[in-house]
């Protein structure tokens, strides 16, 4: 996830006065984007360009946690009923279920959800899961080539793979000279020998929903 | 013998037959690009119906960027239609690599499945199972690049291809052939014709741009010196003249060269824009008149 600019949260807050600031220590926290500090500085942001600050509701793990969410909402009821609007500094998912909650007021997204990643240091963010629905990192030695394949094949590298590196640009490491070195190592490279079929994408696309059965019963 | 033009950047079919004109005594087949580097041109189907009416065969290249499996099958019934028999599929450059970076791009699939895709509807039904109004009936090939690594992989991928039904195989443009020899000898035994890809070079800001932008492209320095040397000292059109005649000097090299390596079928030269070099390489390597 990354801030909007400032420019595009001015327009977004265009005629509204009291804001109340969302975040939360889970995601919105750890990519650097809803933590207390986030909230601080756009907090001051807003200040500067003369809007009113009524608040932060902040969510100890992460607002997709309803329950949690709304009894963080009843806690700040004073805040949340004055706010004009409300600014959501975590994903898209935060938002949502805000707009939800609250329907009588609008609910803006401070943030753009780019992607699944992982944070090998802190600020820096790499993509790993595109969320496919049909994971395959058992046959690919753990390394997934629909995330990190700038194609999302399934039978690469395509022929712009050089010196371990993608055609898309000089920064991108081909996943598939990674996948190749990897499952070398552990001696399955006859997984990517074969013939990979066709994906099912429909698993892929949304609007998708889950209701968790028992898994270990059902195994039982 | 195969050669490759470019299609118009607009709606202009008289730049199709002009092209085809300049190359079709010289080409038993002629390929057709799709949108390379994801810059639109006119369709390759469009295109290759265009060379049909010409008098000559076609090799409509399909990209599998910008098609789904639902428009991969629509087009080949369409294509078989129009009287295409020969196709060539590809995975697809990167739109970044173009002029329309913003573009969604498709890959549902990747030319390894769009091969088998082909090959399946010959079989008589789509790929839900359902029986096909006519059949249709393709000669089809894929590429391959010798330079993209890891070499041993693109080779097990280049006999996926074939498994999956290419027929031929068209490589990406040589120029260095010490690594191409290497894949030849991997590919020993490989049941599909191959054709060796020849990029004529018109001079060194073409080379020095091609390795920088063209995906798999490898032109050794010794090459872009040749060229830098060869326009030394000269001005307009003097010197293009002289950058351009060693540019098909090195091509016409090449083409000897590739000739001389076991498993070579054949010889695929793409015009990238200058297609009246195609008739003079074919003739220099003593190619010509065709048979036919």
């Amino acid at each position: 996830m990354e801030l909007k600019s400032p420019e595009k949260i001015l327009e977004m807050l265009e005629g509204k006065h009291r804001i109340v600031l969302f975040g939360d220590s889970g995601c919105a926290q750890m990519c650097d984007v809803g933590g207390i500090l986030q909230l601080e500085d756009m907090e001051d942001f807003l200040v500067e360009n003369g809007k009113e600050v009524l608040g932060y509701v902040f969510v100890e793990g992460g607002m997709c946690d309803v329950n949690a969410f709304q009894q963080e909402l009843d806690e700040n009821k004073e805040i949340v009923e004055q706010a004009d609007a409300f600014l959501v500094q975590a994903c898209g998912v935060a938002t949502q279920t805000l707009t939800q909650l609250h329907p009588e007021k609008e609910s803006f997204p401070a943030v753009d959800s780019n992607f699944l990643g992982n944070m090998p240091e802190r600020f820096k963010h790499y993509e790993q899961c595109a969320m496919c629905g049909d994971c395959i990192l058992d046959l690919t030695g753990g390394i997934c080539p629909i995330a990190r394949c700038s194609k999302g094949i399934l039978n690469g590298p395509c022929g712009g793979s050089m010196d371990g590196m993608c055609e898309r640009d000089e920064d991108t490491e081909c996943v598939w000279q990674l996948i190749y070195d990897r499952l070398k190592a552990l001696g399955k490279e006859e997984n990517i020998k074969k013939i990979w079929e066709l994906k099912n994408w429909s698993l892929a696309r949304g609007p998708r929903k889950l209701e968790h059965g028992a898994f270990f019963e059902e195994a039982a | 013998m195969t050669g490759e033009i470019t299609p118009p950047h607009g709606s202009d079919a008289n730049i199709v037959r002009e092209h085809t004109a300049i190359v079709a005594e010289y080409c038993d087949a002629i390929n057709i690009t799709d949108n390379v580097r994801g810059i639109p041109t006119m369709s390759s189907m469009v295109c290759a119906r265009l060379i049909l009416e010409a008098g000559s065969e076609p090799i409509m290249q399909m990209s599998a960027r910008d098609r789904n499996r639902i428009l991969f099958e629509s087009e080949l019934y369409g294509a078989h239609a129009l009287g295409v028999r020969n196709l060539m599929f590809i995975t697809g450059d990167h739109t970044l690599l173009g002029s329309h970076p913003e573009a969604k791009m498709v890959y549902d699939l990747d030319s390894v499945q769009a091969l088998q895709i082909a090959k399946h509807l010959m079989g008589g039904t789509d790929l839900a199972g359902d029986e096909l109004e006519g059949i249709p009936d393709f000669f089809i090939g894929a590429t391959f690049n010798p330079y993209a690594d890891p070499l041993e992989m693109q080779v097990w991928r280049t006999e996926k291809k074939q498994s999956a039904g290419a027929r031929f195989f068209q490589t990406q443009a040589l120029y260095g052939l010490d690594r191409f020899e290497e894949f030849m000898s991997e590919l020993e035994g490989l049941d599909a014709g191959i054709l060796a890809g020849i990029i004529p070079l018109k001079g060194p800001r073409m080379a020095t741009f091609m390795n920088k932008r063209i995906p798999g492209i490898k032109i050794p320095e010794s090459m872009i010196s040749r060229l830098e040397k060869a326009g030394r000292g000269l001005k307009g059109a003097e010197k293009r003249e002289a950058v351009r005649g060693e540019g098909l000097l090195i091509a016409s090299e090449t083409i000897d060269a590739v000739r001389k390596i076991r498993g070579v079928n054949g010889i695929h030269i793409m015009s990238v824009g200058w297609e009246s070099a195609i008739p003079e390489l074919v003739k220099g390597a003593g190619l010509h008149p065709r048979p036919r």
